[in-house]
C-alpha cells in the first residue's frame, strides 16, 4: 500500500495551468491503470487524463478549479 | 506473414525481450507524466517497438546509430543502460547526458547511439558523416562499423534527408536509412503529406536499393534488415528501408488524437506488435508462457530499478551550466579564466604569398601532418581546385579520398563533416560562399554548435568550416557578399575566425583544424589576392588572441577581416592630421580577446569599431555595449560603430561603394570621436 499523489501534468506544449472540467470518478472508487479519471482544459485543448496507478482514488481538486502544472489533483491508494 | 521461427528461437525471444523492455520503459515514463511527476514533451514509441528491437539485434555493439526525438525504442534497443536513460529523463547528472540533453537529445556513444536530434531529418547528414569516417578509417580492412539512421515518414519530406541519401549513395557509404513510417508526421497523415505510396520507392531515384516491410513483424523486418546491413558492411553502399508500423497514440504525451483515423487506430491497437509477437512465440512453440512471463517480470524489475536510480540521483551541479560549451570554459566570451594563448612560433623562412595561397598551404600542411584531416566541399578538386583556387593541387597531391568534391548540398557537407569529426576525423568543409551557410544553418547552429553541450560532453565536433565572403569586390550583390559573423556569434558553441592577412589566414586555419571545437574561418575575397609575409612550415596563430597592429594614444580603431584594410588606410590619413591611432585586429570573434580591447579602450578613451556587416545588430554592438558597461566613467566619448546600412547589398557599383564602410567613413567618424566633448 502506498499513497500516490497525482499532480497536474504538462499535457501540451504551451500548457502552464489548466482547469478541471470534469471528474469521471468519485472518492473511494477503484481505478485501473489507463482508466480515464478526469478532464483538464488548457488554452489549447482538453486533456483526458488516464490513471497512472491502480487503486482507490480520492480527488483533491474540484471541478472548475484552475491549477498550475504540478499542483495536486488526487491521491490513489495502491 | 513469415514465421518468427525463421529468426531462430533465441533471436526471436531476444527481440521480444527488447520489445518488452522498451514498452515498459515507455509506459513508466508516461506514468510519471500522467502523475505530474515528470514534466516535459514526450514522444511515445508505442507501435514501433519491433523495428528497433529487430534492427538493433542485428547490429554489433560497436555499430553506430542516429535517431530522432521519438527515441525510447531506439536507445533502449541499442543497449544503453536503462538507468542512464531514465536518469536523463529525470534531468539527473547520472543520465546519458548529465541531464543536459533530456528526452529529445539522448546520446550514448558507449552503446553507439551517437545523436538523437530534435530537428526532423537532421540526423541523416550526420549519419552519412559517421559512415564516412568509418569508411575512411577502415579502408581496405572491410567489415567496419555500420551506421543505422532512423527517422520518421515526416522526415522523408525534408531537404536534409534528400541531401544525405544522395551523398551516401554517391560515396557508397556504409549506412542503413530506416524510415519508421508510423503513418503520421506529427498531426498530419502520411497521405496528406506524401503523394507517393511508399518512401522506399524513392530509393531507386538515389541509386540505392529500397525495401518496404511490415514494421510490426520482426520476421519481415529481419528479412530486409539482414540484407541492408550486410550490404553496408561489405562496402556496397547504403539501403533505404521503410518499416510501416502504425502509431498507437497521439504525436506526444497528452496530445489529442482527433487527427487520427479512429478505426485504423483501434485495429492497430488490437494488433499491437507487443501482443502479436508474444502470441506468435507461443503459437510457434518458440517460447513457453512461463519463459515470457519471466522476461516480463525481469523487465519490470529493471524499469523499477532504473526509475529508483533516477529518483535517487542528484541533479547536475550548477557548475555544469557553462561546462561543455567548449572543451575549455575559458573560451566562453568574457570568461575570466586563464587561457593558454601562447603562439606556436613560425620558424620557417618568410616568403611573399597571397592570402589564398597561404590558405592552400595551411591545408596542404594539415593533410601532410595528420591522416585524419580531409577536405570536402563543392568543386574543390582539380582541375577546378575551388572557385578561387583555394584547394588547387590538393586533390592531385592527396587523392580524391582526402580531398572530396561534393554535390551542391550544404546540409550534407556540414552534416558529413559533423559526423566524421565525431568519430576522430578532422574535416575541413568548404562552404563556397558565406551566404550559402544559411542553407546549412541547422547543421551548423543546431548540431555542430550544440552536440557537445547536449550530450554532456560525451560527443565532440572538432570540425572546421572555411567560407568565402565576396563583399565589396564588385558584382556579387545581395546573396554572395554578406558577413555573417554576428549570426554565428549568437550561437554558443561556435568559434569564429576572421583573418585579415595571409600570415594569419594560414596560422589561424591550422589552429582551427587542431581545435577541439567547431570553427568557422571566414575568408574575405577582398583579402584573398593580397600578398603578405608568410613563414614556411607549420605554425599556429592561437584562437582568441587579438593583434595590436599599431600603438597609439588618442583613439582605438577595431576591426577584423577585410575591414582592416579600411582601418589601416584611415589610420594613415588620421596620422597626417596628428592623431595618434591604436589599431586592433580582433582576428577571432569567438574566442574573444576582450582583454586586449578593454586595455586599449582604457588607454585611449575613444573607440571606433568597424565591420562590413550590417551595423544594426552587428558584432560591433556587442563590443560597444560591453566596453561602455565596463568603462563608463573612463571613456572620453561614446564607443562608435561603423557598419553597413540596414539594406540588402546592392549590385550597381556606385550603390555597393556607398553601402560598404570605407576609409573615408572611418576617418569622418574617428574625427567626430576625437572632437567629442
Amino acid at each position: 500500500m502506498a499513497r500516490m499523489t497525482l499532480k497536474v501534468p504538462k499535457g501540451a506544449v504551451s500548457m502552464q495551468h489548466g482547469t478541471i472540467v470534469e471528474w469521471f470518478v468519485s472518492a473511494g472508487d477503484t481505478v485501473a491503470v489507463g482508466q480515464t479519471i478526469y478532464a483538464i482544459e488548457t488554452e489549447k485543448t482538453t486533456l483526458e487524463v488516464e490513471s497512472p496507478f491502480a487503486g482507490t482514488i480520492t480527488p483533491i481538486a474540484e471541478t472548475g478549479q484552475t491549477l498550475p502544472i504540478g499542483a495536486p489533483v488526487a491521491t490513489v491508494e495502491t | 506473414m513469415p514465421e518468427l521461427a525463421s529468426l531462430g528461437a533465441e533471436r526471436a525471444v531476444a527481440i521480444y525481450r527488447t520489445m518488452v523492455r522498451v514498452a515498459l520503459c515507455d509506459q513508466r515514463i508516461q506514468q510519471g507524466l500522467a502523475a505530474g511527476d515528470l514534466q516535459f514533451q514526450y514522444y511515445p514509441a508505442g507501435g514501433q517497438e519491433a523495428i528497433a528491437a529487430t534492427i538493433m539485434a542485428l547490429l554489433r555493439p560497436d555499430d553506430l546509430a542516429v535517431t530522432t526525438y521519438r527515441v525510447i525504442h531506439d536507445i533502449v534497443a541499442k543497449g544503453t543502460p536503462m538507468r542512464e536513460v531514465m536518469a536523463e529523463m529525470y534531468g539527473k547528472v547520472t543520465g546519458t547526458c548529465k541531464g543536459k540533453g533530456g528526452p529529445m537529445h539522448l546520446t550514448a556513444p558507449d552503446s553507439g547511439l551517437m545523436v538523437t536530434t530534435g530537428i526532423v531529418g537532421a540526423g541523416a547528414p550526420i549519419a552519412a558523416g559517421l559512415a564516412l569516417a568509418e569508411m575512411m578509417q577502415s579502408k581496405g580492412q572491410g567489415a567496419g562499423r555500420v551506421t543505422v539512421c532512423s527517422f520518421g515518414d515526416g522526415a522523408a519530406n525534408i531537404g536534409a534527408v534528400h541531401e544525405a541519401l544522395n551523398l551516401a549513395a554517391v560515396w557508397r557509404l556504409p549506412v542503413v536509412f530506416v524510415c519508421q513510417n508510423n503513418l503520421y508526421a506529427e498531426y498530419t497523415s502520411f497521405a496528406e503529406s506524401t503523394a507517393s505510396e511508399s518512401i522506399a520507392a524513392r530509393a531507386s531515384g538515389y541509386g540505392m536499393p529500397g525495401e518496404r516491410c511490415d514494421g510490426t513483424d520482426p520476421a519481415a523486418i529481419h528479412e530486409v534488415a539482414v540484407r541492408a546491413i550486410a550490404r553496408a558492411r561489405a562496402g556496397e553502399g547504403p539501403t533505404l528501408l521503410e518499416c510501416v508500423a502504425p502509431r498507437l497514440q497521439g504525436h506526444a504525451f497528452g496530445s489529442d488524437i482527433a487527427h487520427m483515423d479512429q478505426d485504423t487506430l483501434a485495429r492497430a491497437k488490437a494488433n499491437a506488435p507487443l501482443v502479436t509477437v508474444r502470441q506468435r512465440l507461443i503459437d510457434e512453440g518458440l517460447a513457453t508462457e512461463a519463459q515470457l512471463a519471466s522476461i516480463e517480470s525481469e523487465a519490470a524489475a529493471e524499469v523499477d530499478d532504473a526509475q529508483q536510480f533516477a529518483v535517487d540521483s542528484d541533479p547536475p551541479d550548477l557548475s555544469e551550466l557553462d561546462a561543455d560549451v567548449f572543451a575549455d570554459r575559458a573560451d566562453i566570451p568574457y570568461s575570466e579564466l586563464p587561457r593558454d594563448r601562447a603562439e606556436t612560433p613560425a620558424t620557417g623562412a618568410v616568403r611573399q604569398m597571397t592570402f589564398g595561397m597561404a590558405v592552400n598551404e595551411a591545408m596542404a600542411i594539415a593533410l601532410e601532418r595528420d591522416p585524419s584531416v580531409f577536405l570536402l566541399g563543392e568543386d574543390i578538386h582539380d582541375p577546378a581546385g575551388g572557385i578561387v583556387k583555394a584547394t588547387a593541387g590538393l586533390s592531385s597531391r592527396f587523392g580524391l579520398d582526402r580531398v572530396r568534391p561534393t554535390p551542391i548540398s550544404e546540409q550534407a557537407i556540414v552534416g558529413a563533416a559533423i559526423g566524421a569529426s565525431m568519430r576522430g576525423m578532422k574535416p575541413v568543409a568548404e562552404i563556397m560562399v558565406n551566404d550559402f551557410a544559411m542553407v546549412a544553418m541547422d547543421q551548423i547552429a543546431n548540431h555542430a554548435a550544440k552536440l557537445r553541450y547536449m550530450s554532456g560532453g560525451r560527443t565532440t565536433v572538432p570540425l572546421t568550416i572555411r567560407s568565402l565572403t565576396a563583399g565589396n569586390v564588385g558584382s556579387f550583390g545581395a546573396q554572395h557578399s554578406q558577413s555573417l559573423e554576428a549570426w554565428f556569434a549568437h550561437t554558443p558553441g561556435l568559434k569564429i575566425v576572421a583573418p585579415s592577412n595571409a600570415h594569419d589566414a594560414k596560422g589561424l586555419l591550422l589552429a582551427c583544424i587542431d581545435d577541439p571545437d567547431p570553427c568557422i574561418q571566414i575568408e574575405a575575397m577582398r583579402c584573398f589576392f593580397v600578398p603578405g609575409d608568410v613563414p614556411e612550415g607549420h605554425y599556429v596563430v592561437p584562437l582568441g588572441k587579438a593583434a595590436v597592429r599599431q600603438t597609439g594614444e588618442d583613439i582605438t580603431l577595431v576591426s577584423y577581416s577585410w575591414g582592416m584594410q579600411e582601418v589601416h588606410a584611415a589610420a594613415a590619413q588620421l596620422a597626417e592630421s596628428g592623431a595618434s591611432v591604436e589599431i586592433i585586429d580582433l582576428r577571432t570573434i569567438v574566442p574573444l580577446d576582450y582583454e586586449a580591447l578593454r586595455a586599449s579602450a582604457h588607454k585611449t578613451g575613444r573607440v571606433l569599431i568597424v565591420h562590413p556587416a550590417v551595423e544594426f545588430g552587428g558584432f560591433g554592438a556587442e563590443l560597444a555595449a560591453r566596453l561602455q558597461q565596463d568603462l563608463f566613467g573612463t571613456l572620453k566619448a561614446p564607443v562608435g560603430r561603423y557598419g553597413a546600412p540596414y539594406t540588402s547589398i546592392p549590385f550597381a557599383q556606385n550603390l555597393e561603394a556607398a553601402y560598404f564602410p570605407d576609409a573615408a567613413g572611418v576617418v569622418e567618424r574617428a574625427r567626430a570621436l576625437l572632437e567629442y566633448r
